[in-house]
């Protein structure tokens, strides 16, 4: 009975395009999760989040989202994405010049200030967002500042490790008889590509220390940042040969492979090594990232710091954001 | 007497307490109400939630008995009687092999093979998920993550036909297998494919399952390479709620020569039930292109039996 109620309902509210080029009846976008009908049941967090977050330019492109954290209009938002930022945009349309202030490495926030002569902007409201439950309802700002994207909290609030520097191999054999550790697979276009090692290459030492198993090349190679250079030395053939590999980042090299990112689009570049996280699944792009989330209260709970796949973002819980700002405001 | 009376009272009342029957959430309470109500039915269900192991890769799945058969995805445990590890919530691994399925619906099969009281989700009766339905999925995505958790998204049912349900409840490699529940907490679909919009995945809807439960125990896995090779009868079928409706009987094809014709019902061959489309697909494609089948049908509200002689899937 409700169901049918619940159908009947619905098909008389159908507008053609609830039927796909399959002649599937599909429920019409605007009652989806996402759809507009629903992102107006957030009503006061909806205007919450529009009004204080900002889009953050250069040359003509959005690279980052970020979120108004006092009336003088200082902006925190991902010290990573924002670089070279010179303008940004507020809801209402108006745009203005940008100054860098502070960032932090540990947290990958930056502080920057809109600059206006006179204006007095609207400040986010801080909620407490460490204790956030598992499946407590999160939205931002989408991209255009027009309209919201609204989801869960999806896993446990923790801290996210360092992953370290990768060469973009695949490790094979190893062992005594190999003589060090046989490389199976090189990543196309990525570091040790880069360098000139190749397949079936086996390393015999790492940064002048012998290598004969997989876990120590691993542990070596992790031990240095992205950015940094590792000295491998190879056996080829009987060939003896040094390389110096400039590091890359996990998640730019390995997920080139992984067919669940090649049809999701980028994500963020640094997404480890963060003191404490909120995960949500909000459909946020990567140069989204920097803006602040909110509670269904319409308070900011974190800001977004990273866009680890499809249906991941880790935010940045308020306290530790507050501790930062604090610190860039000398407090 | 007094009870139909009450019945439409108390529905009418249940779905005006219930944000998560109303078309849309109006505001902020409603919105509150659905988180509320997940938040709720979260702690009862996780605890059937598994990941699951193989020496290929991994995926996720859900217990629905007390003795610990495991629904999951049929590209989940790729072949019957493979040995698997289930891993529940709290990290423990259980040997498990894999059972039956279906590569057309995508729906698997496994079972704990270590004897015990296993904790157990409800499935939904068939046909209880309707288009515009609240639901979430769980699963492991990227595998077992205890720091983490068992991973929760939320959406609704934008999409439900034949063999396939759509929601804009979230997805990722790793989640394949795993439950999609509704919001009385029995699992309505089990995850199967991600599509390129994030919003717009892909389940196995529980009438999969349910349709074909036997076949699926009895450990045999249904392929398409069947499928080509089995009896074809020519009739493209479509699921209504009075049943399994022929849209076309194709030209020349067995079907068409005993006179089926479009809006007639399927009710069963050789005196099996057809619960869904698939069922019917299942049944064909296990004789051989020569067989004799007894087929029921429904047309004009009439029953009606004839014996049809199958024939070749046509090549194209």
């Amino acid at each position: 009975m409700k169901v049918a109620v619940l159908i009947s309902l619905l098909f008389s509210w159908f507008s053609s395009q609830a039927q796909d080029k399959n002649n599937t009846l599909l429920l019409a976008e605007k009652f989806r999760l996402n759809g507009v009908s629903t992102q107006k049941a957030f009503g006061h967090a909806q205007k919450q989040a529009l009004s204080t977050t900002v889009r953050l330019i250069r040359n003509d492109k959005l690279i980052a989202m970020g979120g108004i954290v006092d009336s003088r209009g200082y902006v925190l938002t991902k010290a990573s994405d924002c670089v070279g930022a010179r303008e940004a945009e507020t809801s209402d349309g108006k745009t203005y010049r940008l100054k860098i202030k502070k960032r932090d490495e540990k947290t990958d926030l930056a502080l920057y200030q809109l600059l206006s002569n006179d204006q007095v902007f609207p400040v986010l409201n801080w909620g407490e967002g460490n204790s956030t439950r598992t499946g407590s309802w999160v939205l931002s700002s989408y991209s255009m500042l027009k309209e919201i994207r609204a989801g869960v909290t999806s896993g446990k609030p923790r801290k996210i490790g360092r992953e370290g520097g990768v060469m973009g191999v695949i490790l094979g054999a190893e062992g005594d008889d190999i003589g060090g550790v046989r490389i199976s697979e090189v990543v196309p276009q990525a570091a040790a590509y880069k360098a000139g090692i190749q397949e079936g290459d086996v390393i015999t030492k790492v940064d002048g220390r012998r290598v004969k198993k997989r876990d120590q090349v691993v542990k070596l190679v992790g031990s240095n940042d992205p950015g940094d250079v590792v000295r491998i030395e190879v056996k080829r053939d009987s060939d003896l040969k040094s390389y110096n590999v400039t590091l890359g980042h996990r998640s730019v090299t390995f997920d080139l492979f992984n067919r669940n990112l090649q049809m999701s689009g980028p994500v963020s570049k640094r997404k480890d090594n963060f003191p404490m996280i909120l995960q949500h699944d909000l459909p946020l792009p990567k140069n989204s990232m920097g803006g602040p989330l909110f509670n269904l209260e319409g308070e900011c709970i974190g800001f977004n710091i990273a866009r680890v796949d499809r249906v991941t973002i880790y935010a940045l819980p308020e306290s530790q954001v507050r501790n930062t700002l604090s610190k860039f405001l000398g407090k | 007497m007094m009870a139909t009376f009450l019945l439409p009272i108390l529905s009418a009342e249940d779905k005006a307490d219930h944000a998560w029957n109303q078309i849309v959430p109006q505001n902020s309470d409603d919105l509150l109400e659905i988180q509320d109500r997940l938040q709720s039915l979260l702690p009862k269900v996780q605890g059937a939630v598994v990941s699951i192991e193989a020496s290929d890769g991994a995926g996720s799945g859900v217990i629905i008995s007390k003795d610990g058969l495991v629904l999951t995805a049929a590209h989940v445990i790729g072949t019957s009687n493979k040995k698997m590890t289930v891993r529940l919530p709290n990290g423990k691994r259980f040997p498990a092999i894999s059972l039956g399925g279906s590569e057309l619906s995508d729906a698997g099969m496994l079972k704990i093979t270590k004897a015990g009281s296993w904790p157990y989700a409800k499935m939904a009766p068939r046909g209880s998920a309707s288009l515009g339905d609240w639901c979430f999925g769980l699963g492991h995505p990227g595998g077992f993550d205890k720091a983490r958790g068992i991973v929760v998204r939320v959406g609704r049912v934008i999409g439900n036909k034949d063999e396939t349900m759509q929601t804009d409840s979230r997805l990722l490699g790793g989640d394949s297998g795993g439950p999609l529940f509704d919001f009385h907490g029995q699992v309505i679909a089990i995850h199967s494919r991600i599509s390129k919009q994030p919003d717009e995945n892909f389940h196995v809807p529980i009438e999969s399952f349910l349709a074909n439960w036997d076949f699926f125990q009895n450990s045999k896995l249904f392929t398409l390479a069947q499928m080509e090779e089995g009896g074809f009868l020519g009739v493209a079928c479509k699921e209504t709620p009075d049943g399994v409706k022929v849209i076309e009987a194709i030209e020349g094809s067995a079907a068409e020569k005993s006179g089926l014709k479009p809006n007639d019902l399927i009710l069963s061959v050789n005196g099996e039930k057809i619960d869904n489309r698939e069922e019917l697909t299942i049944l064909l494609a296990s004789k051989k292109p020569s067989d004799e089948i007894k087929l029921e049908y429904q047309r004009d509200g009439k029953s009606q039996s004839l014996k049809i002689k199958l024939g070749d899937r046509p090549t194209e």
